[in-house]
């Protein structure tokens, strides 16, 4: 028995020697094993990696030398663009017409009027994301039914109507009424309509009354505002003198807030179980989708006119907005029925058990459902809309694309084109890509409540 | 149960026996409890509310038709112009500068109209076949397991969607197509002499078929046949056997093959005309005017950065589990793809990419902004203008674009139900 000893050991057990450790596997972190895994996984990779870093450099490259390298940033003219630099882009142009662009032939003393209709609209529209704040549906509302009219008389100025003086009036006390409400819900986290209820001394009284204060109140502060501005005029700015982004965005404006409630009805008018309606809704829808826009603004241009009864003039500005609404609430139609339809029928069912009639459904129980579901596919029409008022450049409005085009006519800048076009390319683009992105954030905060 | 006797219980509609003196009680309680007190029941019957409201409608929207029509009837009146189709026989007067067919200033306005819908859908068609080709290769890449690639395909996707279809044709026309040399200094497409590219547009060779070239014409529908027929029965027996046959080789050879065996065995028949530079401009070959090369390209590179969504979107729409099973089952990542990803992929893509082609169409339109002949600008634009007929050559044109649009959602809807997934 004594020869079975192992080595170094008396005690005849076999002692634990460790074998030598493997390598460690290739890293599969940091820089080199990302490259590796994403650029460079196989011969066939490495050579999809070189082309497209070669394909990435031609394309910088000629759009640095083009663009930064030899252009002119400054410069009176465009002889001496091309003199300075024949095949450089010419900047400079673009410089000298940019308040064109952005504001059309609006005369440079009254720009202010757009600019303050725009910061109007931001400070309207900005309570609807903050924290803490009610009644943002109303907010919001207000901000697309009422704002209209005070920013179309801030644009066209001239004498108010009867009609447009209370309008303004409104316009101006649901601001004020808006921020008073804002302030009150940050500041005492209370919200207007409580505390002008208090106020009056009403609180007391039974809540069917509560409703008198806030009437009373309303139009008081409607009449003591039209009082108040009865002096106020703006110079009249004709609409031939709109044009540029701002005219951009007085159409898709329009388009856009009139697209979704268009849309709505004739989605419900489509899906309605009355022959009669449902026929004409999907003619409207049919029609207005088959056709491309530019027929559609031909159409109002030349037809319209036809349409009405002689002496009255539309002009063509109106016809293009009438368009452009008609056309993209057909789109917007198609888009609201996707979403009504994934609802499923069990919503109507226990809707109609709880005792609503088919607008209370509509409203409180369907709608809410489909156009979540729906927002991407409704921001992606708005982008298309956006896009499409390029369109009624070929009618001869002068939005955006319309003074890109005058610069060319421009005898100072007489055949420029390429880079105004990029400069409005890049305007669509940044436009278009954050109301995509923010879309996708929607998309994803709305929907945090179907996750598990 | 109803001590105040407010409500009533209806008694069920097939229980109609209840005359007494002379009055109808069931009838009279259906009408409801108002009835007694006004009569005014009937309006909250759903019924009368439905029937009520379409004849509302009904009214409404004749009463707008006929205050439309009768408007417009007064202006052309006052305008001294009649209504009517009879225009489209008088002479049209002004020359096109390209058409597919042929077409002098003498003709018709009902030629220009058929003269345009031909040009329209001529460009139409090319850029569909090329917007779909180049969309499946931007989904592909943007699927790409390399970084570099799937950006820049991602890249390539954003740009390009959100920037107008309109400006990118103004750039593709006036940038680059306007600014090209004049003939004498053409630029040469890869540098072959019989491609020259200039700011008259862009020439190729146009072939001249000799006498026999019709038999490679035959020769060619016959191996479209025999392949169609080949695959057929290799679908055939792997289904019934699971041999599978290889068939990417045959095909290619008889597709290419046989009409290329037929072509020389006959002489080749076929000579080109190249374009050739003689003074000022080019003689022989065809041109594809510098207009049309904008709006090609343009519908293209524009469309198929939607069809690369599309494509990307209808793969990665096949859950992963499909890939597992079938290399579970033993396929090759190969066959994976071609047997159980594509056909399943294929489901999701094709009705968006069909409504896709229907906007390529539309979209075409635009050419009106960059001089391309096409049907809105020559009819909707200089017939119209010239002839002054607003109604009939809008209603025309809106018909053309209307048909289109309905053969192409018939034949969604047939693609729809035969792929329609067959649930057990």
């Amino acid at each position: 028995m004594s020869d079975v000893t192992a080595p170094g050991g008396k005690t005849g057990l076999l002692e634990f020697k460790p074998k030598p450790s493997m390598p460690p596997p290739v890293k599969t972190t940091g820089v080199i094993a990302w490259l590796r895994a994403n650029l460079f996984g196989s011969w066939l990779d490495t050579f999809m990696t070189i082309l497209g870093l070669y394909v990435l450099y031609v394309i910088l490259s000629g759009v640095y030398h083009w663009g930064v390298e030899t252009a002119v940033w400054q410069a009176e003219t465009r002889r001496v663009c091309l003199d300075t630099s024949p095949y450089g882009a010419c900047w400079a142009g673009v410089f000298v017409w940019f308040e064109r662009f952005i504001y059309g032939r609006y005369p440079s003393e009254e720009i202010w009027r757009v600019n303050l209709s725009w910061v109007l609209f931001a400070a309207w529209m900005a309570p609807v994301w903050f924290p803490r704040v009610t009644y943002k549906v109303f907010i919001g509302l207000s901000a697309v039914l009422i704002y209209p009219f005070l920013a179309g008389y801030l644009y066209l100025g001239g004498e108010r109507g009867w009609f447009m003086e209370v309008m303004v009036a409104v316009a101006i006390v649901s601001f004020i009424a808006c921020w008073a409400h804002v302030l009150l819900c940050l500041v005492f986290n209370r919200n207007l309509g409580d505390t002008v209820i208090r106020l009056s001394g009403f609180s007391g009284r039974p809540e069917t009354q509560h409703k008198y204060p806030l009437i009373v109140g309303g139009l008081l502060a409607v009449i003591v505002v039209m009082v108040a501005i009865q002096a106020w005029e703006l110079p009249y700015m004709s609409t031939n003198k709109w044009g540029g982004m701002f005219l951009t965005l007085v159409i898709s404006g329009i388009g856009i807030a009139s697209a979704l409630p268009i849309g709505i009805f004739a989605a419900l008018g489509r899906r309605s179980k009355m022959p009669v309606i449902r026929v004409f809704t999907t003619v409207y829808i049919e029609l207005f989708r088959s056709v491309p826009l530019i027929t559609v603004l031909f159409m109002a241009t030349t037809m319209f006119p036809l349409f009405l009864p002689e002496g009255m003039v539309f002009n063509k500005l109106a016809s293009a907005i009438v368009a452009v609404c008609l056309f993209s609430g057909a789109y917007m139609a198609e888009t609201v029925r996707g979403g009504l339809q994934a609802i499923p029928r069990g919503q109507y069912e226990a809707s109609a058990a709880l005792g609503h009639g088919y607008w209370q459904t509509m409203g409180l129980i369907v709608m809410p459902q489909a156009l979540k579901l729906m927002i991407p596919n409704i921001v992606g029409s708005f982008i298309g809309l956006f896009k499409d008022t390029t369109l009624v450049a070929i009618i001869g409005l002068y939005d955006l694309l319309g003074m890109i085009e005058a610069v060319s006519q421009d005898p100072k800048w007489i055949g420029l084109h390429s880079e105004p076009l990029m400069a409005a390319a890049l305007m669509y683009f940044v436009g278009c890509f954050a109301m995509s992105r923010y879309s996708m954030h929607l998309e994803k905060t709305l929907g945090q409540g179907d996750r598990r | 149960m109803d001590p105040a006797g407010n409500g009533r219980i209806l008694p069920p509609r097939n229980i109609r026996n209840t005359e007494c003196n002379g009055v109808d009680h069931v009838a009279a309680i259906e009408k409801g409890p108002n009835e007694s007190s006004g009569g005014l029941a009937f309006l909250n019957d759903e019924r009368f509310r439905s029937v009520f409201y379409q004849i509302v409608a009904f009214a409404v929207v004749a009463w707008v038709i006929y205050y439309l029509v009768s408007n417009t009837s007064n202006n052309l009146e006052a305008r001294g112009m009649t209504a009517g189709l009879d225009f489209l026989w008088s002479t049209a007067g002004f020359s096109i500068v390209w058409s597919f067919l042929d077409y002098k200033p003498n003709d018709p306005y009902g030629w220009v109209y058929v003269v345009g819908m031909v040009n329209t859908l001529f460009v139409a068609l090319i850029a569909i076949v090329l917007t779909t080709i180049l969309g499946f290769v931007i989904g592909i890449l943007r699927l790409s397991s390399n970084w570099l690639i799937s950006a820049l395909a991602g890249a390539y996707v954003e740009v390009l969607r959100n920037t107008p279809l309109l400006i990118q044709m103004l750039v593709w026309y006036l940038g680059v197509f306007a600014v090209l040399p004049r003939p004498k200094q053409s630029f040469y497409l890869f540098n072959l002499d019989f491609l020259p590219i200039n700011n008259r547009g862009l020439y190729l060779p146009k072939g001249v078929a000799d006498d026999l070239f019709w038999l490679t014409t035959v020769a060619i529908v016959i191996a479209i046949g025999l392949v169609i027929a080949l695959n057929k029965w290799a679908i055939n027996k792997q289904e019934t056997t699971g041999e599978i046959i290889p068939t990417l080789w045959p095909t290619l050879g008889i597709l290419f093959g046989l009409p290329a065996i037929v072509f020389i065995a006959t002489g080749m028949p076929l000579s080109f005309d190249p374009p050739v530079l003689k003074g000022f401009n080019f003689r022989g070959g065809t041109s594809i005017p510098p207009a049309m090369c904008a709006l090609l390209i343009a519908l293209v590179v524009y469309h198929a950065a939607f069809a690369g969504e599309m494509v990307r979107a209808g793969i990665q729409s096949v859950s992963h589990g499909q890939t597992e099973a079938a290399y579970s089952l033993g396929l090759k990542p190969s066959w994976t793809m071609r047997l159980v990803i594509i056909p399943q992929a294929m489901r999701a893509i094709i009705p968006p990419m069909i409504s896709l082609w229907m906007n390529v169409i539309k979209n075409s339109s635009l050419a009106v902004a960059i001089g391309y002949p096409d049907l809105v600008s020559v009819f909707m634009q200089t017939t119209l203008n010239q002839s002054g007929h607003a109604i009939e050559v809008v209603g025309l044109v809106m018909l053309f674009y209307m048909t289109c649009s309905l053969t192409i959602s018939l034949c969604l809807n047939v693609y729809n139900r035969k792929i329609q997934l067959r649930e057990r």
